[in-house]
């Protein structure tokens, strides 16, 4: 694979939506939390 | 020498509590500025009887003393500081006929400041026509104070009240609620370190940050023998307070107030005996959310197609216009459809949050809730856990949390782990794409359609399933339990247009943007396991798959070549690997990655879909149709069958698949075992279902 500018930024933005993921799901649990669902103040 | 009573007028907004005042004083006011903050500060004088004078202050109108707002904080610093000039010998709290339950709460806690209080009941003349009737000895009994009935309007009861107020020092200073019983334990230590001092008070300067008695928020924290607590637990006693109050309150109610709306007259009472009537007011909801569900389809179709095709055109655009690589798929294959398959229910959601705010503003969703309340009954519920279960039909968290008023901890408990079982905003995506797939569009008649129809049934099913595990949890918990409940109904209006279009607005943008961020991670994520493999065979794919169509003539090369690629990627894997899980199901390994990715949220099950279906393809197709056009390699039949459809359906509607549920469960619950409970149940549920719908069905 050719390491170029595109790969650069597709590898920086699969390593921040994993860390995004994880920090919502497994870190995050207050009460404003992320339903993206509606009325729950998200 | 003439004698001066300082009289402090208060109460909920809305109360005719400046009539009031203006019948008191007649002209004699004055308007001014409390010190330092611009809340307007009304007084007057009333000449009451031998030559006594009563000096009237007109409190700004407030709903508890729980401020928060500079106006409600004016009525507390009064009220506690002995020394203001302003400081009442005796208080009257105006309330109007309609509310006196929510009135109440505001009397009680101004009755606990040691203060006397007499209790006005404004707009006394409109209780015949509304069908009230209010025993006043007896509530005058346990309120242990005056009552007058007033009607400000008619100028009827000026007298009694001056006459009352004259009399101030007959009435009793007894509290109603002995602050001490909301926490014993928090309330013992505060009672050891100031036992001098009333308790009620002592709590107003803790959580209002008001000074008495040379006393602040500072002083009692620093006194070693007791320490405050933290603003979250000082937040919980708050509401303990409240719940205890309304719990006086409508025993109080229950033994003093009839309302009968058959006596009652004028329109409200007229549409309120068809709204609530036991039969015509189901019948009525029924249809209205025909309507609703109909509308829905009806309303949303031509946008829908608009945004469909604008995101097609976007992605072909991007493709055209960047140079190739990496980045450029991510967003043509990953990004662009991902997003585009949430942002397609965009006009969908906006109806149904359309309808239900008019629902609300209109008065009618009260009377919703008064019809279902004698059916939450017999399922083991507390009437208020119909508020919970209604607003989860926009999100589960906040109807989680707005449990926290059900003052009987078993009927919260079973209210929480009901209430994911409510249709919520984000299983509407999923059901409208598989409905559009496998339910033909064919009407019933003229306004109804089987698309609707099914729509509706699956809100039906999550409110029924709701209902039955109420009920088993109810058998199985053996608790003794009480409670009351006790709905204010407010006045039928027009809707105001701006306070309709400002909410769905607010709830839309939140879903969109709540959603978006977790939509954008995971397209992301899918897109690059989709597109990488850790073998040879994802690599050289075209190699092999050209090799084994060498001697036959093929149309489809390219798709059989990315499907081969897909197959052999690390989504590929992955998605084989719970293929033999979800097989039994209907579903293929797409479908399985789907179910698994929206364990975080619903809504990314189609946005999964819709990258899946994308990545390695050339073509812009829309979602809809790449999914009417997949194969189930088995049967060589369309994937997204009438089987597997249901299937999916049912899933949906059983599967506990929120994480943020999750963890407001746990921390409502205080622990990891209620949510693993709930967890497993509708999981299984949900798997059960789908399970024996698919096998019954194919």
């Amino acid at each position: 694979m050719d390491f170029n500018f595109q790969t650069i930024i597709v590898v920086l933005l699969f390593v921040g939506a994993v860390f995004f993921i994880i920090k919502k799901f497994f870190i995050k649990s207050s009460e404003n939390n992320n339903c993206g669902s509606g009325n729950c103040g998200c | 020498m003439a004698k001066q009573i300082n009289v402090s007028l208060i109460g909920n907004p809305n109360t005719g509590k400046t009539s009031v005042f203006n019948l008191l004083t007649k002209l004699n006011q004055q308007v001014g500025n409390y010190p330092g903050i611009t809340v307007e500060r009304k007084a007057g004088v009333c000449k009451l009887s031998r030559g006594v004078k009563a000096h009237i202050i007109d409190l700004p109108g407030t709903y508890s003393l729980n401020a928060s707002s500079l106006d409600e904080n004016v009525v507390i610093e009064v009220l506690l500081n002995k020394n203001d000039k302003d400081y009442p010998d005796v208080a009257v709290v105006v309330s109007d006929v309609e509310n006196i339950k929510r009135n109440l709460l505001l009397f009680t806690q101004i009755k606990d400041l040691d203060i006397p209080t007499i209790l006005v009941i404004n707009m006394a003349d409109q209780m015949k026509r509304k069908g009230i009737t209010i025993d006043i000895p007896e509530l005058e009994k346990r309120l242990n104070t005056k009552i007058v009935l007033m009607s400000a309007r008619k100028k009827q009861g000026i007298e009694e009240l001056k006459k009352s107020i004259e009399d101030y020092k007959k009435l009793s200073v007894a509290p109603c609620l002995d602050a001490f019983e909301i926490d014993p334990e928090y309330f013992g230590g505060l009672r050891r370190a100031f036992p001098k001092q009333s308790l009620y008070k002592l709590w107003l300067v803790i959580t209002q940050d008001v000074n008495f008695a040379n006393i602040s928020r500072k002083t009692i924290s620093d006194t070693s023998a007791f320490q405050t607590r933290k603003e979250s637990e000082l937040k919980r006693l708050q509401q303990k307070e409240t719940i205890k109050r309304y719990q006086f309150i409508n025993e109080t109610l229950k033994a003093t107030q009839q309302i009968d709306i058959k006596n009652a007259k004028g329109l409200r009472a007229s549409l309120d005996r068809i709204l609530i009537h036991k039969v015509w007011g189901f019948a009525i909801f029924f249809l209205i959310l025909l309507f609703i569900f109909q509308a829905i389809y009806d309303w949303s179709s031509y946008p829908m197609d608009m945004i469909d095709a604008g995101f097609a055109a976007l992605s072909d655009f991007f493709r055209a216009s960047l140079p190739a690589g990496p980045l450029t798929n991510l967003l043509v294959e990953g990004i662009i459809p991902g997003i585009g398959g949430i942002v397609i229910f965009i006009p969908q959601i906006a109806f149904l949050f359309l309808f239900i705010s008019i629902l609300e503003e209109s008065g009618y969703m009260s009377r919703v809730v008064f019809i279902m309340d004698r059916l939450m009954r017999r399922f083991g519920l507390s009437g208020k856990s119909i508020v919970p279960l209604i607003s989860g039909t926009a999100c589960a968290i906040p109807a989680v949390m707005a449990t926290r008023n059900i003052e009987n901890w078993k009927q919260r408990l079973i209210t929480i782990l009901v209430v994911p079982f409510t249709t919520c905003s984000a299983r509407l995506p999923v059901y409208l794409i598989i409905i559009s797939l496998v339910i033909p569009k064919e009407r019933i008649t003229w306004f109804v359609g089987y698309q609707s129809l099914t729509l509706m049934l699956l809100y039906f099913i999550g409110f029924g399933a709701a209902l039955i595990s109420a009920w088993l949890l109810n058998k199985f918990m053996k608790m003794e339990s009480k409670s009351f409940f006790v709905v204010e109904m407010p006045n039928y209006k027009i809707p105001l247009f701006k306070n309709v279009a400002i909410n769905v607005f607010e709830k839309t943008k939140a879903f969109i943007a709540g959603a978006g961020k977790i939509i954008l991670a995971i397209s992301i994520i899918l897109w690059v396991l989709g597109s990488f493999g850790p073998t040879d065979k994802f690599s050289n794919a075209k190699e092999i798959v050209t090799a084994q169509y060498k001697d036959q003539e093929v149309d489809d090369l390219d798709t059989k070549i990315s499907s081969y690629r897909l197959e052999h990627s690390y989504m590929g894997y992955m998605g084989k690997a719970i293929e033999p899980v979800v097989r039994p199901l209907g579903y293929d390994w797409k479908i399985g990655i789907a179910i698994i990715s929206s364990f975080a949220a619903r809504e990314v099950f189609v946005s999964t879909l819709a990258t899946i279906y994308s990545v390695g393809s050339e073509e812009e197709e829309t979602i809809k149709n790449r999914m009417a056009s997949e194969i189930n390699p088995v049967n060589g039949k369309p994937l997204f069958n009438f089987a597997t459809g249901i299937s999916l359906l049912l899933f949906y509607a059983f599967a506990m698949q929120c994480a943020s549920t999750i963890a407001i469960v746990k921390k409502e619950t205080n622990g990891w075992m209620w949510p693993s409970v709930q967890f497993v149940f509708m999981s299984s549920l949900a798997y059960i279902a789908a399970l024996v719908a698919y096998q019954f069905l194919k």
